[in-house]
């Protein structure tokens, strides 16, 4: 009972499917019931398929055209409030009513998802629905058509050949296929019924290409499961960093150069890096932006840079408790001044590095020197702010803090993602399939040579409308050779009905 | 060379402006012709009105044809002057643009023996043209995420295919509206623009596919992520969802005519907005 409704679809025969098949209502009486049947059609519905892809171009253009929050941002609570603030400044009133409606973020809300979830289901549901129907048209089309079929092909001619039936069959059968069609007859005693048909495989591209968006969601899955993103690793120039993610790499860059054009803008970037696998070095190279280096499936791409100053401070006995530099790679809110910070767990203080503007004669911060400012770690409070000129300590609070130089940070993106294999994999699928569909399309065409009482044949043939792309020139084409093969001159013969003429 | 390649553009600006003039004096042609033939029931004035007509819109094909090929030398000018192709700045991108949309229209052409829908697509590569010169044309060195020439080569091209392909379909469905109850004399039947339309679409649609996916390819060599969601590239995704929906509402649901057409005109917008996109968002692209 629950499966009456699939069958009712799945049963539509290929050959003449009307347009509406997948609407196709069970016969059953308790239909009211047919609950599986009913949440299939649901998912069989072109309708359906057309409203989300509606509602999702509409999403996405409410996405490129209102700011969307980074993903970083999102992550913090802190930073988002801040963020919307600065929103606030833009859309004013409307920023809470956005806020609500999760539009600061829609390609990653649930109802984002939620929709291209159902569409995925969809699309699944109407292959699985469309594959018996392609199967048989590929594999088990009928070679015999009734005269009625003739008579209402779209395409259709009828052509008198003088000559016993068997040998024109014959020649309707060489000439379709020197035409590249695949030809196959059925013989009775006083007609022979041939189907020729070329690209037949080309049906199974609509297929492919179903599937390969499922693959593709799917390999957008498998990335978000087993792999990894951190797109704001930065290692400062002679600095090593882990990487972390469960991974035993620490990254060393060695030496950071960036080139520009005479004109300006930026010409190459690139990082020379050494990976360490457990402390022992197991790759060097250098990357740059087109060109990123992979150490057993985790890749660094080249992604920005900056600025470092290596600090080093010392506490109140002189110890050195640190030397390293420190990536101004933030930019304060006030005066897009180049800003870092690092912990002094040890004193429970949070030191800030802030550089001058770059490019300008900033009023503040001469060029030569950093501004320190160092906080309580616990509470936040500022200890005590100081200009520090380099090479020159200065006792700032309890510390005494030395600005030794300028060097460069790397900004890495480092993924790990083993679902891009899928993505290509099925990106091919979707692009061969595509071109099967479109660019070598399907073509099938019956005939049918009948005896005449005068020892004569009657040749007739048909051809129905591929979806509804004209194949009047196709079945010209057609008409003529097999009309050559009978010896019949391309003007002459009888032709009937059928085409636009393009 | 970068001069040659000024001096071809405007050789292609000139060829088509009068190419555009040809084609109208043809579509005129055609329906003074068919007036006259109903009110004078077809006379030997009518078969030298009918000569005038085919004469201007051979005329007409061969400028194009020429405006088609000065383009081409315009743009190989300036890829040799350059040394990397036409995909560094929003000039030579709208180059492009126009030099697909007359290849396509060409192909068209001649393949359907249609002139009328360049009435529609010679305009708009002109216009595209008349718009590279409100930008600048400098030849700009390349960023580093630029410098993948043979992705970007193809990835580009395939793109201009696809671009071109919609701007036919878009031609074919403006005339349908204006066409669709068969009552315009000088237009081609209803029916015929219906399916010229379904085909650019068929020529389009895997292109765009490609698009999509060698920019997806691109931005993961460059940056590690296929997919950002950055507005280009998600403009271009929805742009091809839309002619998704055409083809499956004209396969499974049978919508002809009006509606399609409506589709394909919403198609060409999201086509233009993904190409403009630049000015409005910015994003990784923004170095158009
Ligand atoms: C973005 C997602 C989709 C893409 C790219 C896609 C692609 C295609 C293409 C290219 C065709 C061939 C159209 C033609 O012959 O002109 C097609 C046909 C079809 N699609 Fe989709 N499709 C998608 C989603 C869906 C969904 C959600 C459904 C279910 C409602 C669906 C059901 C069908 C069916 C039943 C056919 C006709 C198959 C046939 O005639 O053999 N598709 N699809």
């Amino acid at each position: 009972m629950e499966t009456q409704g699939v069958r009712a679809v799945d049963g539509a025969e290929a050959l003449a499917a009307p347009p509406s098949a997948s609407r196709a209502r069970p016969s059953g009486h308790l239909w009211e019931l047919d609950v599986l049947g009913r949440v299939w059609r649901f998912f069989t519905s072109v309708r359906m398929a057309l409203v989300l892809i509606l509602i999702l171009t509409a999403a996405v253009l409410a996405g490129t055209l209102l700011d969307q929050a980074p993903p970083s941002v999102i992550a913090d609570p802190a930073s988002y409030e801040q963020w919307l603030e600065r929103a606030r400044a833009r859309y004013g009133f409307w920023t809470d009513i956005l806020n609500f409606l999760q539009l600061f973020n829609i390609f990653h809300t649930l109802w984002f998802k939620l929709i291209i979830g159902l569409l995925t289901t969809n699309i699944i549901i109407c292959s699985i629905n469309r594959w018996k129907g392609i199967k048989t048209t590929v594999f088990g089309a009928r070679v015999r058509m009734s005269e009625t079929f003739f008579q209402h092909a779209r395409y259709n001619a009828s052509l008198a050949a003088a000559m016993p039936m068997t040998t024109a069959a014959e020649r309707v059968r060489r000439a379709l296929a020197l035409s590249h069609y695949r030809v196959r007859t059925e013989t009775d005693g006083s007609s022979v019924a041939i189907y020729a048909d070329r690209n037949r495989f080309s049906r199974f591209g609509t297929f492919l290409s179903h599937l390969s968006i499922v693959l593709i969601l799917a390999g957008t899955v498998v990335g978000g499961v087993l792999g990894f993103k951190d797109p704001e690793f930065i290692v400062a120039e002679g600095a090593t960093r882990e990487v972390g993610m469960g991974t035993d790499l620490s990254v060393k860059l060695e030496h950071f150069t960036d080139e520009y054009w005479l004109e300006g803008p930026p010409k190459d970037f690139r990082s020379e890096l050494v990976i360490y696998e457990n402390g022992q070095e197991v790759k060097r190279g250098m990357i740059r932006v087109n060109s990123p280096m992979s150490y057993k499936g985790v890749r660094f791409h080249q992604a920005f840079f900056g600025q470092t100053a290596v600090m080093n401070v010392t506490d109140t006995s002189d110890a050195l408790i640190f030397d390293e530099a420190v990536p101004l790679a933030w930019q304060t809110r006030e005066g897009s001044r180049p800003v870092g910070s690092f912990d002094l767990s040890g004193q429970n203080r949070t030191v800030y590095v802030i550089g001058p503007t770059s490019g300008e004669n900033d009023p503040l911060i001469p060029a030569g020197e950093m501004r320190v400012e160092v906080y309580r770690r616990d509470t936040g409070s500022l200890v005590a702010a100081e200009n520090v000129s380099q090479g020159t300590p200065k006792a700032i609070g309890d510390l005494n803090v030395d600005f030794v130089r300028e060097s460069r940070f790397t900004g890495l993106q480092v993924v790990k993602d083993p679902g891009v294999n899928i993505i290509w994999v099925a990106s091919a699928l979707m692009v061969l399939g595509l071109a099967m569909l479109f660019y070598f399309p399907h073509r099938r065409m019956w005939a049918l040579c009948k005896a005449l009482p005068d020892g004569k044949a009657e040749v007739r043939l048909g051809m129905t409308a591929q979806r509804d792309v004209s194949l009047t020139d196709e079945f010209k084409r057609l008409r003529e050779r097999v009309g050559l093969a009978l010896g019949i001159r391309p003007d002459g013969g009888r032709t009937a009905g059928g085409g636009d003429d393009v | 060379m970068s001069e040659l390649s000024e001096y071809a553009f405007v050789a292609t600006v000139a060829a088509l402006s009068t190419a555009i003039l040809l084609y109208l004096v043809n579509a005129l042609g055609a329906r003074s012709l068919r007036a006259f033939s109903l009110a004078d029931g077809g006379s030997l004035a009518t078969r030298s009105a009918n000569g005038a007509y085919t004469t201007a819109g051979r005329y007409g094909t061969i400028l194009a044809v020429n405006a088609f090929a000065f383009l081409t030398a315009s743009l190989v000018f300036r890829t040799i002057a350059s040394g990397h192709g036409p995909f560094a700045n929003m000039y030579e991108f709208s180059l492009a643009f126009a030099w697909g949309a007359l290849a396509l229209y060409l192909y068209f052409e001649l393949r359907y023996r249609l002139r009328i829908l360049g009435l529609l697509v010679l305009p708009i590569a002109l216009g595209l043209l008349v718009y590279a010169t409100t930008v600048p044309s400098d030849i700009t060195p390349l960023v580093p995420a630029l410098q993948n020439d043979l992705l970007l080569t193809v990835h580009v091209a395939v793109a201009i295919i696809a671009y071109g392909a919609f701007t036919l379909a878009f031609g074919a469905a403006v005339l349908y509206l204006i066409q669709r109850r068969d009552s315009v004399r000088w237009l081609p039947r209803s029916t015929v623009l219906d399916e010229m339309g379904y085909k650019a679409v068929m020529v389009g649609f895997p292109m765009m596919a490609l698009v999509v996916i060698l920019g997806a390819l691109w931005a993961d060599i460059a940056w590690g992520t296929y997919w950002s969601w950055d507005p280009k590239e998600t403009a271009s995704l929805v742009t091809w969802l839309i002619y998704g929906g055409y083809l499956h509402a004209r396969v499974l649901r049978g919508w002809r005519g009006q509606r399609s057409a409506m589709l394909l005109i919403l198609g060409f917008a999201a086509t233009l907005f993904t190409y403009f996109g630049n000015l409005f968002f910015g994003g990784l692209h923004s170095y158009g």
